[in-house]
């Protein structure tokens, strides 16, 4: 049988096999961890830094993202604090000023409390979470897509920038791409940078409703990982 | 030389060197380090070499070809032993005049000795010259004495024998006792006290375990580790040996950066040499302990600093960090313990087994012990390497070492390189701590020190960093990448002219997120020149934005040139100087500037000898 640790997440006290991660074991208990370059089943880098919770040890909380975190014994988590929430939604804002019209982005961001972006729109359509490259090298050991370049020359590409022919064209990067859900249909213009909230996912989805999850829509376009159980 | 079997080898080895040292009559020492051949040091050395071997003087003196001494305003310089004279800025041209008069004769030639630019006093003997006389120089002092290309110099030093000390008679867990008990604690920057993660990573499980010198310096403006590397690779290398003994681990790397040709070529000439002699190879002086070193070569990004890209940069992979939730000291290189520590921790090992760690204790202060070395550059008269004890104040290494520029008033001081910050002049009574720049809201960092004077805008400080920041960021993570970019465009549009008071506060939320939020430590330590030049220098933020004005007046877009009618005489060099035509006026006359036309690029107040520009 697998060892079990347990572990209190939220005052919730909760047990996990060890070695999952403290995201996995919160999803997996229907504690709803924003999370956006995580899916399930990859090995995650802690790009998005949007899992963020606190840890707390000796009386000291310190800010780790949950999905590299793995569960230990007496572990004490937060995922939900004032501070938590003003971090993510800085992140989130930051995101989504990046690639305004993604749904996926937009939605997630509403999620974690933004209404208005106070930065000018970038318009990228890649926001380097990186899951169709680890999709693409993990699972289907393709290595045909990577990141090239570092900083803010940093970009997905093939190798040397044309390699096609290495892609088995499983389609899977695709599928896995935030921006790949159905565009937003109101894209945000300069000038108007807020958020409408008027797709009906985003509703439950906003950070009050932690706790309620319904198995939304946008979680199944995005894989959220608990549609995937 | 034939391979050493057992630590009396080695004793016998030294002390035949020692005997043959003895037969000159005169050393002349020449340093030839990346700044020394910069400032011409090959010239010198070629010309002097020609003119002994002319003057027939081969046998007598001995031409002693080093690394850098430090002082590097001075160079190319050129110091004698025995007397300690010391001659700055030598030409190709001064060679026969040395050699005749000073080899031959022992006189001194006046004009080439160091002027000290307070009394205008000329000083002969290189201990005498206030930049030397202020520092503590325990680890720089060896560069004077050893040629880097030279086991031998290194051995007759007294170089290996805290090796062999080690490997004689005692156990891994007794130098991790020394270690602890001095107070060694790392010094690329964190300052994690170096005992307690050898002893972490000798308790990890495992029995294959590696060392690492992390020698990829990136700090703009610091040079010290590249500086240890050229001088006196021996002492990195022998310092490595020692903590894989205790720490347990067979194999060792020293990443230097691919920039640093010198270091490179100077490290693997030493790693050949080591090998050569069985210092580094199996059963290492005749004992149970084997271990090799080999280089690796990192190819310049700054993030590859950080211990985990680091890591990654050695296994082949893309140098990108990795969460640290699971410390390097359990799982590192090829995901075995590792130890990693900095150039000049490794340097300071083996003189902390040889001399005790009372001896190192001593000097510091409580939570800082030893000393350390720092590159001084900016607005001072005196830059170069600095060796002071942990403690000394930053005026004292600003004005008594530095010698800082009279004139124009020291405003601040930027210390740890990006991930440091700027303390104003008000803060000069710190002590060099980690702790008290810490909680100063700087940092130590690896040891660059940058002095600013009141030229100097702080808020085009921090966009200079954020710009650096921004190109050196892996890309990894969000915070990091866009957050820093997004702090660049507030800064750049605040020294435009196009800044809000709420973007002032956008850039401390903006600050703390990715403090608390990036993955790794440098990005965690990105918005510290942000932050900390907010915290000490928020009026020239406020000016910026409120009055649209760049009190040091560096800023372009905010600034206007004019002509101060009391002082302009009207000699026209202004006129001629200034390449887009913005400056009318008859000879004899007051000239003006057009502002229309003027393009603000600051030619005419540089060619003014009347101090009539004005800029505000």
């Amino acid at each position: 049988m697998q060892q079990q640790v347990t572990l209190t997440i939220d005052g919730s006290t909760i047990r996990a096999a060890r070695g999952t991660s403290v995201l996995e074991a919160a999803l997996g208990y229907g504690i709803c961890i924003p999370h956006l370059c995580h899916v399930p089943g990859l090995k995650d880098t802690g790009a998005c830094r949007l899992c963020i919770v606190e840890n707390v040890q000796n009386g000291r909380s310190r800010v780790t993202t949950s999905c590299t975190l793995t569960v230990q014994e007496g572990m004490v988590i937060r995922t939900n604090t004032e501070n938590i929430k003003r971090l993510r939604r800085n992140i989130a804002e930051l995101i989504v000023a990046e690639a305004p019209n993604s749904r996926a982005v937009q939605d997630m961001a509403v999620r974690c409390g933004v209404r208005e972006v106070r930065y000018p729109f970038r318009r990228e359509n890649c926001i380097q979470c990186g899951r169709c490259v680890r999709y693409c090298t993990e699972m289907w050991r393709a290595n045909a897509l990577g990141f090239i370049g570092r900083g803010k020359d940093r970009k997905v590409d093939f190798a040397f920038g044309n390699r096609r022919d290495i892609c088995k064209k499983c389609q899977s990067c695709v599928i896995y791409c935030p921006m790949s859900v159905t565009p937003c249909g109101g894209p945000m213009k300069p000038g108007e940078e807020k958020l409408c909230g008027k797709c009906e996912s985003v509703e439950l989805m906003a950070e009050n409703a932690y706790g309620a999850c319904v198995h939304c829509e946008l979680g199944k376009g995005f894989q959220c990982s608990r549609h995937a159980m | 030389m034939a391979r050493l079997e057992k630590p009396e080898d080695l004793e016998n080895l030294r002390d035949s060197l020692r005997e043959e040292n003895r037969g000159f009559r005169l050393r002349i020492i020449i340093p030839n380090g990346t700044c020394c051949r910069a400032s011409g040091s090959q010239a010198v050395i070629d010309a002097v070499k020609a003119e002994i071997s002319k003057q027939g003087l081969e046998k007598e003196v001995f031409l002693h070809i080093t690394g850098c001494h430090g002082f590097c305003q001075q160079e190319p310089n050129i110091l004698f032993e025995p007397g300690n004279i010391a001659y700055c800025r030598v030409k190709p041209g001064d060679a026969k005049e040395i050699v005749e008069k000073t080899v031959g004769n022992g006189e001194v030639i006046e004009r080439l000795l160091y002027v000290d630019p307070l009394t205008g006093e000329r000083i002969r003997r290189e201990g005498d010259i206030p930049f030397y006389k202020a520092q503590d120089r325990q680890l720089l002092t060896n560069n004077k004495l050893v040629d880097p290309l030279a086991i031998e110099d290194y051995i007759a030093i007294g170089g290996y024998g805290a090796l062999a000390k080690v490997l004689e008679g005692m156990g891994p867990e007794e130098v991790i006792r020394e270690i602890k008990a001095s107070g060694l604690r790392g010094r690329g920057g964190a300052g994690f006290p170096t005992g307690r993660k050898w002893e972490e990573a000798r308790e990890a499980p495992g029995d294959e375990k590696y060392v690492i010198c992390n020698a990829d310096e990136g700090d703009p403006g610091a040079y010290m580790d590249r500086c240890l590397l050229e001088s006196n690779p021996h002492a990195i290398l022998e310092g490595m040996m020692i903590g894989a003994w205790a720490a347990g681990a067979g194999m060792g790397y020293v990443y230097v950066r691919h920039e640093y040709p010198l270091a490179v070529q100077h490290t693997r000439n030493a790693v050949m040499q080591a090998r050569a002699l069985g210092l580094l190879g199996e059963n290492i002086l005749g004992s149970n302990f084997s271990f090799d070193i080999e280089i690796a070569r990192g190819g310049g990004a700054f993030v590859c600093g950080e211990s985990t890209a680091l890591m990654a940069s050695v296994e082949g992979k893309v140098g990108e960090p990795r969460p640290k939730d699971i410390h390097t000291v359990k799982e590192g290189l090829w995901n075995k313990p590792t130890v990693l520590n900095n150039v000049e921790t490794w340097a300071n090992v083996p003189s902390i087994i040889l001399n005790g760690s009372d001896w190192f204790a001593s000097k510091g202060t409580r939570g800082s012990k030893g000393t350390k070395i720092f590159a001084l550059t900016g607005k001072i008269r005196n830059t170069g390497l600095v060796e002071v004890a942990m403690g000394t104040t930053i005026h004292d290494i600003v004005h008594n070492i530095g010698g800082a520029s009279d004139g124009r008033a020291v405003k601040a001081i930027q210390t740890g390189g990006p991930s440091g910050g700027c303390l104003p002049a008000s803060q000069f009574g710190l002590p060099v701590d980690f702790d008290s720049l810490y909680d100063a809201g700087s940092m130590m960092g690896s040891g660059g020190m940058v002095v600013m004077d009141e030229k100097t805008c702080m808020v085009d400080v921090a966009k200079y960093f954020l710009k650096f920041l921004q190109d050196e960021s892996c890309g990894k993570c969000i915070p990091c990448r866009v957050g820093v970019s997004r702090m660049l465009e507030i800064v750049t549009d605040i020294t435009e002219g196009r800044g809000t008071r709420a973007q002032i506060d956008l850039l401390k939320e903006l600050a703390e997120t990715i403090g608390q939020t990036a993955l790794c430590g440098l990005g965690k330590t990105a918005p510290n020149p942000v932050l900390s030049t907010l915290r000490y220098f928020g009026d020239e933020y406020l000016a910026h934005v409120d009055e649209k004005r760049c009190p040091a007046g560096v800023c372009r877009p905010l600034i206007r040139y004019a002509i101060d009618p009391e002082k302009c005489n009207g000699c026209g060099v202004c006129v001629r100087s200034c390449p887009h035509e913005a400056i009318s006026g008859q000879k004899k006359e007051v000239h003006a500037i057009d502002p229309e036309e003027c393009r603000k690029c600051g030619i005419c107040a540089a060619e003014c000898k009347f101090d009539a520009i004005m800029v505000n």
